[in-house]
């Protein structure tokens, strides 16, 4: 009886190519690193899955956004599981999407006969991104409402259009309802109809095309009908192929459950990302882009200013524009990472300059900012009367905006402390009235009588003898 | 009968890309339509009485923002007043230029601190430090009855 209802089944819903055509096909041997595609999809799903839920309580209008996410947060059963699993899942997205992309670099998985898989990958990757980035906006949490206006700037330094661009965005002449409602559509419809239709193309081009082998790997590969010869000779070979389903689909899968393993402790431990308060052009904020975003914020830190406003046009239209021509500016014969040491060289790169520059951002030593505390003084030291007015006019002139005092407070310009007694009474003085040129420092001039100036120059002089802590 | 084929899938292209140009057209169209609704200027939103500025000193004021649109929200805007004589006034949006974090001006070193990207600007607008290439945005501004009002459309959309 089962077997009936199962060959009925089988044969009703057209079963049996499926299983021949896709499951039980040879395929050359897989590597664990191989499964980063499979993960992909299944995160994806995660993502559809968990923001099909969202969408259901989530409140796409301006007045209400905010209320609807600390309800569906705080209230509603488990609402607090889906976003953290919303989150973290999208955060794994941007991590493994970043590997798998680096990954195909490497190995030049854009080679013939895989351009049009590797296109669709590009157009994927560039969703992936719009999505990562347009779903931390609908939070509308005043860190969304200034994340969007940092996207407008970018878009207002394109040349001709910048200002026409900005308010198709933002869907008026000003941010309003209209900006989230936009961002909302094109967050649930427009780009996820964008990646379901690429995600079918993308996985039947893998299906059809395959992936990168190890023979194509060692040794030269001089036409895509060489490829094919090859890629059919070692499927078959019973050593260096296996069969998709179970053997290729379990190595994968694995991959995929730990992953997916990491995103549920991440959400179980960490829970959802932090809502800020309510979205408001009033309120003083120290806003920050998702940690994954934080290399493009250290690499935007960095650029002088005759630099920054083009290239935040430049730089991800010469991104995208090396990606979506690769497969045209290399076409040699070589694949692999030993073939190709330039390549492996620039990934590696690569990754330095984005930790490198994660780092940077997560630091931020390049941000002043007010602090009405005085700082510190170290523990069983006494100052004396003029240095310790020194110190309360050291917060009240906005010193310690900059300054750090042994290692307390911003990080932006000198610590004294570092120093070591190298700056006398006077040079101090001299700072403080008119700083030199090029100095990132107003000058003070007019701004203290004698006598304030002469217990800050004390404080200053003092803080020398600090313990520098690490 | 070959030329019947070729002819049927002339049509059946043809036939399709009208359709889809009659649905797709007026579609791109209407949604992209806000690119290029006008801004006009005249704008008037007053940040109070001038009076009520110091002499010498950047305070903050905020400014009802008065859409009219379809929610109430966003409704309100921090600006700094910048009173430099008795009727010299300069009004800072508080957008950084180079990339419109929200600025907070330091009343003790009388900084303007961007919290993104390490942009710094002095009293007078000018930038200081970080990737800034601009001075800060200046409303147009007038005075009329003693209050000071701002032209919200007098800077770039975004601000």
């Amino acid at each position: 009886m089962a077997g009936k209802v199962r060959e009925w089944v089988i044969d009703r819903f057209g079963l049996q190519p499926i299983y021949d055509k896709v499951l039980n096909r040879r395929v050359p041997r897989a590597h664990w690193y191989s499964g980063d595609g499979s993960t992909l999809l299944a995160l994806l799903g995660i993502q559809v899955v968990t923001g099909a839920v969202l969408a259901l309580t989530y409140s796409p209008a301006a007045d209400s956004a905010y209320q609807s996410v600390v309800y569906l947060t705080e209230q509603q059963t488990l609402g607090w599981f889906i976003r953290g699993l919303h989150y973290w899942s999208a955060g794994a997205m941007m991590v493994v999407v970043t590997f798998h992309l680096l990954r195909q670099i490497l190995l030049a998985g854009y080679k013939s006969p895989r351009e049009g898989t590797w296109l669709t990958g590009v157009v994927l990757f560039l969703c992936i991104l719009l999505m990562a980035y347009t779903g931390y906006l609908l939070r509308w949490d005043e860190r969304a409402i200034h994340g969007i206006r940092v996207m407008l700037h970018m878009l207002v330094r394109v040349p001709l259009i910048g200002e026409s661009l900005v308010m198709l965005v933002q869907g008026g002449p000003d941010i309003g309802p209209a900006t989230l409602t936009r961002l909302y559509g094109f967050h649930v419809l427009v780009v996820p109809l964008t990646m379901f239709l690429m995600v079918a193309f993308h996985v039947y081009l893998v299906v059809v095309r395959g992936t990168i082998t190890q023979a194509e790997r060692t040794q030269l590969v001089h036409s895509a009908e060489e490829q094919k010869q090859l890629y059919d000779e070692e499927k078959e070979s019973p050593e260096r192929g296996e069969t998709f389903f179970p053997v290729t689909v379990f190595k994968s899968g694995l991959t995929a459950t730990l992953v997916i393993g990491v995103v549920i402790a991440l959400t179980v431990i960490l829970g959802p990302s932090k809502l800020f308060a309510e979205a408001n052009l009033t309120e003083a904020s120290i806003p920050s882009e998702e940690w994954w975003f934080w290399w493009l914020s250290g690499m935007i830190a960095l650029l002088p200013p005759a630099v920054a406003p083009w290239f935040v046009v430049i730089f991800p239209l010469a991104v995208f524009g090396f990606l979506f021509l690769l497969p045209l500016l290399d076409r040699g014969p070589a694949r692999g990472v030993r073939n190709r040491p330039l390549w492996a060289a620039l990934v590696v790169i690569v990754v330095i300059i984005l930790l490198g520059l994660t780092d940077y951002r997560r630091r931020s030593t390049f941000t002043g900012w007010p602090e009405s505390e005085p700082p510190p003084v170290p523990v069983g030291m006494t100052l004396p009367p003029d240095a310790e007015r020194g110190r309360i006019l050291f917060a009240q002139y906005g010193c310690n905006s900059c300054h750090p005092v042994a290692g307390h407070g911003r990080k932006f310009a000198v610590d004294f402390a570092s120093l070591q007694g190298q700056m006398s009474r006077d040079k101090i003085r001299e700072y403080i009235l008119q700083p030199p040129a090029g100095v990132k420092m107003p000058s003070y001039q007019g701004r203290l009588d004698d006598d304030q100036l002469t217990a800050l120059v004390e404080f200053c002089h003092v803080v020398q003898t600090f313990p520098l802590q690490p | 009968m070959i030329d019947r084929r070729k002819w049927l899938a002339v049509l059946i292209q043809g036939g399709s890309a009208v359709m889809a140009a009659v649905v797709g057209i007026p579609a791109l169209l209407s949604a992209i339509s806000p690119g290029w609704r006008s801004r006009p200027g005249g704008q008037w939103r007053t940040t109070g009485r001038l009076a009520d500025f110091p002499l010498g000193t950047v305070q903050p004021a905020v400014v009802k923002v008065g859409r009219g649109d379809w929610a109430q929200t966003l409704e309100s805007k921090t600006v700094y007043v910048y009173r430099l004589t008795d009727d010299q006034v300069v009004v800072y949006s508080r957008n950084c230029t180079d990339l419109s974090c929200p600025l907070v001006f330091d009343a003790g070193s009388e900084c303007f601190f961007c919290p993104c990207h390490g942009g710094i600007f002095g009293k007078d607008g000018k930038p200081m430090a970080g990737p800034p290439s601009k001075p800060l945005y200046r409303y147009v501004t007038r005075i009329r009855d003693g209050e000071l009002e701002i032209d919200l459309h007098s800077l770039p959309p975004m601000t």
